[in-house]
């Protein structure tokens, strides 16, 4: 296998390190058309992401394909020579596609099993095909290694649970609501984790929002600026992973996506006002930054006792808004800080117990892809397709035998190989015409469409 | 035909084992959440096909005795629960509902052949009035029996939720709101099947002609039918006009069907 995975990422370099050699903005693309240009490879795909950073080549005849490929990263950016390269790591052959298909399962990923990944390398894979850098192989590879990330995420639990304080408000609400679509939430107060919050509830479908703020211009601010979510914040968020576990999501999202402007009601209260508002609300977000409570008080107590409905609290303010009494009432669910960090630690943990299900599944991929790898050599093609004939032959001859006298039979056996021989001169003089010249790709490509025409690879083997 | 009613009478105990362990495994480690079980709909038919042959092995519907009608529960229990998961997509409820239909269909399958003699069999019908009576009622036990699961369910959900107890349970019971849900319908379903049970029954009473004493059996069913009743309709009527919550109604859903459970097997103990 000529393929060559050459990278920097966050398991061997700090945010300092790499941020020297990520390639934002158009810089993968600029990248991908020098790299074109030159002609040393024969198909390069860029995958650049926070954490990450990494070029996947195809390549015959590489001496130095590091070496090569920062010196053209060293001009993109205006760098000196680059002669520290101990943060690089380079995989080759089969190493190379056992880390695309752990990167795309999201085993290699900071947050383990995080799906956004998949993502970004379905992403880089577009712009490559954009550029023209990616042929059959890489192709054949990219998908692949998109059926791994979705087989990680649908056969095994790698991504599930929340893996940071906003996305373990959703699930804590997911736990009490069948669905978040229609449910009225407050936020008490503008810090940015609640916000946060509160955004990843609105993509979820709720109808209604409550910002309330002891100013109530930037109260108003702060239920405006929850209609849209930068791509940061929606990194931050992982929303894909709830959204992947939830059908009635799903369909949500797709009508409307995450970073695209939602619509809902908003009303801007102060915190005054708090008690008349509270008994009609399902969801409540904590996160002012006031020394005193904040939820607290007779009149907070009987709006929620009166309501008929079941109400979670989610209090990430240190010091905490709500008054924990509050949650005495039988209707009211009041999750602190510690609360949420203890669920999202746990929830990090029982990831890792299913880091060896995925390597199951990459092992399985792997050997699938070593088979059919394989099977793309011109000789083993040949001798397949001369048996792959001669069985039809004899199958022939056999159903047939009853229609002609015994002497004939030699006849017919004579025939009907000078047939397939003379079936076969063509195909078999093509593949031997597939010389050492002809590049990598355009060669397995020929022997696959072969094989696929000729039916050479069982139903199981067909990608 | 005995030999396959003893065969099958045995199959569908450990047909119904082998569902829990299916669902188990569906609970316990979370896969297949959301998706049927293909093995459901043979299984009804398996269960339906066997109470058929018993009914024309004993010249009547195999439901006049209290073992067949614990079978007839765990059929009616079966398809109820089929429907209830082709439509919410979601099987994590599956384990607890299969637990108590094994309990039945195991309890009928061991006790149905000793009870199988002619004399023994409730003399309640050669009707279509009666035999009507009988199958909403065995409905109606089937609804009351699913909405005390759903209870159970919701009240240990709700319970792990307040204690902030984030653990096997939180992870695997789906939502509070659709436990509550589930119960609610399966009440409601319950005092619909059992108005229609009660009704019938009561027009029975009108048109035959008593000579002696009631029997035993027949008042046990009546306190037993009316309790049933009593229970699904204040929950409906709490919920509705009371405006009790989903807990409320899971505590008389869940109480309730423990009581009516109690309430039958004492009395086909005793008869």
């Amino acid at each position: 296998m000529n393929i060559t995975a050459i990278g920097i990422s966050h398991h061997t370099a700090a945010v300092g390190v790499r941020e020297a050699f990520s390639l934002p903005g158009d810089l993968a693309g600029r990248l991908l058309r020098a790299l074109k240009n030159d002609g040393v490879l024969q198909e390069a795909l860029v995958l650049d992401t926070c954490n990450r950073t990494e070029v996947y080549f195809v390549c015959a005849k590489c001496d130095d394909p590091l070496g090569y490929l920062l010196g053209h990263i060293a001009r993109l950016k205006g760098m000196a020579d680059i002669s520290d390269t101990s943060a690089f790591y380079v995989h080759r052959g089969i190493a190379a596609v056992t880390h695309v298909f752990r990167v795309a399962a999201g085993l290699e990923s900071q947050i383990v099993g995080e799906h956004q990944i998949l993502g970004q390398l379905k992403a880089a894979y577009r712009l490559a095909c954009e550029v023209g850098t990616t042929h059959f192989f890489m192709n054949k590879l990219l998908h692949w290694a998109f059926r791994v990330g979705k087989r990680a995420q649908n056969e095994t639990e790698l991504g599930r649970g929340s893996a940071s304080v906003a996305q373990a408000a959703v699930e804590l609400a997911q736990q009490v609501f069948s669905t978040l679509e229609g449910k009225s939430v407050m936020l008490v107060g503008a810090g940015e984790t609640g916000a946060l919050a509160a955004k990843a509830l609105v993509r979820c479908g709720t109808g209604n929002v409550i910002v309330a703020n002891r100013n109530i211009d930037r109260a108003r601010t702060v239920a405006e600026g929850l209609r849209t979510l930068n791509p940061q914040e929606a990194e931050a968020l992982g929303l894909e992973d709830a959204v992947n576990r939830c059908p009635a999501l799903r369909k949500l999202m797709e009508e409307s996506p995450l970073q695209q402007s939602v619509s809902f009601d908003s009303q801007a209260i102060t915190l005054e006002q708090v008690p008349d508002f509270v008994g009609g609300v399902d969801l409540i977000i904590c996160a002012t930054g006031a020394p005193d409570m904040v939820l607290t008080g007779e009149r907070i107590t009987k709006s929620l006792a009166k309501s008929n409905r079941s109400v979670l609290i989610v209090d990430i303010a240190v010091p905490r808004d709500a008054d924990p009494k509050l949650d005495r009432l039988p209707n009211v669910f009041l999750y602190n800080i510690d609360d949420l960090d203890q669920l999202v630690a746990r929830n990090i943990a029982s990831r890792q117990l299913e880091v060896p299900r995925v390597e199951a599944i990459i092992a399985d991929e792997l050997s699938s892809f070593r088979s059919w790898y394989d099977s793309l050599q011109v000789t083993p093609t040949i001798k397949l397709l001369r048996k792959h004939f001669s069985e039809i032959q004899a199958a022939e001859i056999k159903q047939q035998a009853n229609r002609f006298r015994q002497t004939d039979q030699e006849q017919l056996e004579q025939f009907t190989r000078s047939l397939c021989n003379k079936i076969l001169h063509r195909p078999i003089a093509f593949l031997r015409s597939l010389s050492e010249e002809t590049s990598i790709s355009d060669r397995q490509a020929a022997v696959d469409m072969i094989r696929k025409a000729f039916g050479l690879d069982g139903p199981e083997d067909r990608q | 035909m005995d030999i396959a009613l003893t065969f099958a009478e045995w199959l569908l105990p450990l047909m119904y084992m082998a569902l829990v362990i299916d669902y188990g495994v569906t609970f316990f480690l979370r896969v297949r959440a959301h998706a049927c079980n293909r093995a459901l709909p043979l299984i009804i038919l398996f269960h339906a096909a066997f109470l058929a042959l018993r009914g024309v092995r004993l010249g009547h519907p195999p439901l006049f005795n209290g073992f067949d009608v614990l079978s007839v529960i765990a059929l009616s229990t079966t398809a109820v629960y089929y429907a209830v998961e082709r439509v919410g997509k979601d099987r994590r409820t599956g384990l607890f509902v299969f637990l108590i239909v094994f309990l039945a269909q195991y309890t009928s399958s061991v006790f149905l052949s000793h009870a199988a003699g002619e004399g023994e069999v409730w003399q309640v019908a050669e009707e279509g009035w009666r035999s009507v009576h009988s199958v909403v009622a065995t409905f109606a036990y089937t609804s009351l029996a699913l909405a005390g699961v759903y209870g159970a369910l919701h009240l240990v959900g709700r319970r792990n939720l307040k204690r902030h107890n984030i653990g096997l349970l939180f992870d695997r019971l789906p939502p509070l709101e659709v436990l509550g849900r589930a119960c609610w319908y399966a009440i409601l379903a319950g005092l619909v099947f059992m108005t229609v049970s009660v009704a019938t029954g009561v027009l029975m009473a009108f048109w035959t002609t008593h000579t002696g004493p009631m029997p035993l059996k027949i008042i046990a069913k009546i306190v037993i039918g009316s309790i049933t009743w009593v229970i699904c309709a204040s929950a409906v009527a709490g919920k509705s006009l009371g405006k009790w919550n989903d807990s409320r109604v899971a505590v008389v859903a869940a109480g309730g069907f423990l009581m009516v459970a109690i309430l039958l097997v004492a009395s086909l103990a005793l008869s």
